[in-house]
């Protein structure tokens, strides 16, 4: 199967799961959906059973689990069962992960800010190891503003943590607004080089050069800028605000799922 | 007690690779020795706790055993989210120490004081709550904090107290007597321990009769049924809040538990603390020095 089918696949997964749960962030999901496609399927060493040598992939803007759990659906690491269950009463899955659900979920989060400290905490715990496992982290672009992340992005070249990476879910569209007519984050490149990481700008919704960039060695901590369009492969939904919130209603679904065959 | 701390600290460092020092730029001299002997199990991070908080919840989720050690308000109230989200929801067995428990470091302002930690550590599940008054105490949370695999929090005043058991394996999951009286009980933790030979003395001079026991563990589980049977008045001290502390957790457990006991808790006003002053000039001001507490027992008493 083509990567493109796949994350097709993971973006039908994730506007069935939206209209079933009747629950927001359907726009955040589908943005960094290419992103974690490339991830599970041609990068990261993530296997069932979940063992000790694998790499660690920490999903820090947590709004967008709908995307992670359908992509754990397309990897058999969930079953649809699971996936059924996702924002139900009784049900299996939160809308922002808990660990406690899955071993495949590694953290619990959900509050923007966590995941990069606690990324900065295990890389350095296998570095310390002297282990080679890598550390995959996820984050929004609105995430920036958390000072939080500039608390860890200070802290992991200190550490020399060559073993983490760190992807930005760059749509520049958050919860109420473009960044850049909130409080703007950028220039986004020149702080990251600056606290002394390895920056890449890449268009994130092309696997191959995902790929490419993920796999190229670094002896320092490495930030990917990932331009990607809030909402993609769903027309109506692209660069749309109103689709942080927008309910997927059951003509939504269909009128959705006819463009992503 | 923050020489207690550290040596059992170093003597766990050496038995178990497991252990990762999180020094938040707090301790100067404390840990000069530590970090040349152990490179691999210490990072000073600088000033930033909300990272250190998710840092150590990663370095534990890896199977590490962090300590995070700092001045008491940047470990539990600056990062209190991170504590919250990264290690008691997560569950790690991450092992929070802060030291200036209470008003220690008066005058150092309210900034630097911790008195409505305990309230606020009482707000998240899975997370051990100590507060030893002696270095024996200190030791043996220490020990059962490391031990737990769950989240804990030791608060700690600073350095130098007296040593007021003399038995060194004591049971701190429980209230320990320290000293047998009658009648009237008086619960205390932490540093204002160094009251309490004054309060006896001061209450016998009234033919007042008082046992007193500590509490080095707040989040226990235990039965103050039996202990409190036996006595009619009981009474509550510490360097907290009066409202948020031990006391309200032990009115909530005489609730709870249907035993009808009149409970007198004293600390200090909850309030922010404009008033300058060391701790023994605080302690007075609040009402909480040995000659206030005792004259507000036989006020209680009459």
């Amino acid at each position: 199967m083509t990567l493109d089918k796949v994350s097709k696949d993971i973006r039908r997964t994730i506007i069935k799961m939206a209209n079933l749960s009747k629950s927001p962030h359907v726009g955040s999901a589908l943005s960094c959906t290419d992103i974690l496609t490339t991830l599970y399927f041609k990068v990261m060493n993530i296997t069932k059973p979940i063992n000790d040598d694998r790499d660690y992939f920490l999903l820090s803007k947590a709004h967008s689990a709908m995307a992670l759990y359908a992509t754990f659906l397309q990897k058999d690491f969930m079953t649809q069962k699971q996936i059924d269950g996702y924002y139900q009463n009784d049900g299996t899955l939160p809308a922002h992960t808990d660990r406690d659900t899955s071993d495949f979920v590694e953290i619990s989060a959900g509050s923007l800010g966590h995941g990069l400290p606690i990324a900065v905490g295990i890389a350095n715990s296998i570095k310390i190891a002297q282990e080679s496992n890598k550390v995959y982290v996820l984050m929004g672009d609105g995430e920036m503003q958390e000072g939080s992340i500039w608390e860890a992005a200070m802290l992991a070249p200190k550490l020399k943590l060559d073993n983490l990476m760190v992807f930005i879910d760059h749509n520049n569209l958050q919860g109420y607004g473009r960044a850049t007519e909130l409080v703007s984050f950028y220039p986004i490149k020149d702080k990251w080089e600056s606290f002394g990481w390895e920056v890449y700008e890449i268009d994130g919704h092309d696997h191959e050069v995902i790929e490419k960039v993920a796999k190229l060695e670094s002896k320092r901590p490495k930030v990917i800028i990932c331009k990607t369009i809030k909402g993609k492969g769903v027309s109506f939904m692209e660069d749309q605000l109103i689709w942080h919130y927008y309910i997927v209603t059951d003509e939504v679904k269909e009128k959705a799922l006819r463009e992503l065959i | 007690m923050r020489n207690t701390i550290a040596k059992e600290i170093i003597k766990k460092a050496k038995e178990d690779k497991r252990l990762y020092l999180i020094a938040g730029d707090a301790g100067l001299g404390v840990w000069d020795e530590y970090q040349v002997d152990f490179p691999n199990q210490y990072i000073n991070p600088g000033v930033n706790e909300q990272c250190d908080i998710g840092f150590a919840a990663g370095m534990a989720l890896r199977g590490h055993k962090p300590i995070f050690y700092n001045i008491a308000p940047f470990v539990l109230m600056r990062p209190y989210e991170q504590v919250r989200n990264d290690i008691c929801y997560q569950n790690l067995p991450v092992i929070l120490i802060g030291t200036g428990s209470g008003i220690t470091y008066a005058p150092a302002g309210h900034t630097h004081y911790v008195v409505e930690d305990i309230g606020l550590a009482r707000t998240m599940p899975n997370l051990d709550i100590f507060s030893p008054a002696d270095p024996i105490e200190a030791k043996k949370c220490f020990e059962y904090a490391y031990k737990s695999h769950k989240p804990s929090y030791i608060r700690i005043p600073k350095s130098g107290e007296k040593c007021i058991h003399t038995n060194k394996d004591i049971d701190i999951t429980k209230p320990q007597i320290i000293y047998q009286g009658k009648d009237n009980i008086l619960f205390v933790h932490s540093s204002i321990v160094d009251e309490v030979e004054s309060i006896i003395s001061f209450l016998k001079e009234e033919g007042v009769s008082i046992t007193i026991a500590t509490v080095p563990m707040l989040s226990t589980s235990y039965n103050f049924k039996e202990i409190l049977e036996d006595y009619s008045r009981i009474f509550t001290l510490e360097e907290h809040y009066a409202n948020g502390g031990f006391g309200t957790i032990l009115m909530e457990y005489c609730n709870n538990n249907k035993i009808d006991k009149k409970i007198k808790k004293f600390g200090i006003k909850n309030e922010y603390i404009h008033k300058i002053g060391n701790r023994d000039y605080l302690r007075k001001y609040y009402g909480i020095d040995a000659k206030s507490i005792a004259q507000s027992i036989l006020q209680e008493l009459l």
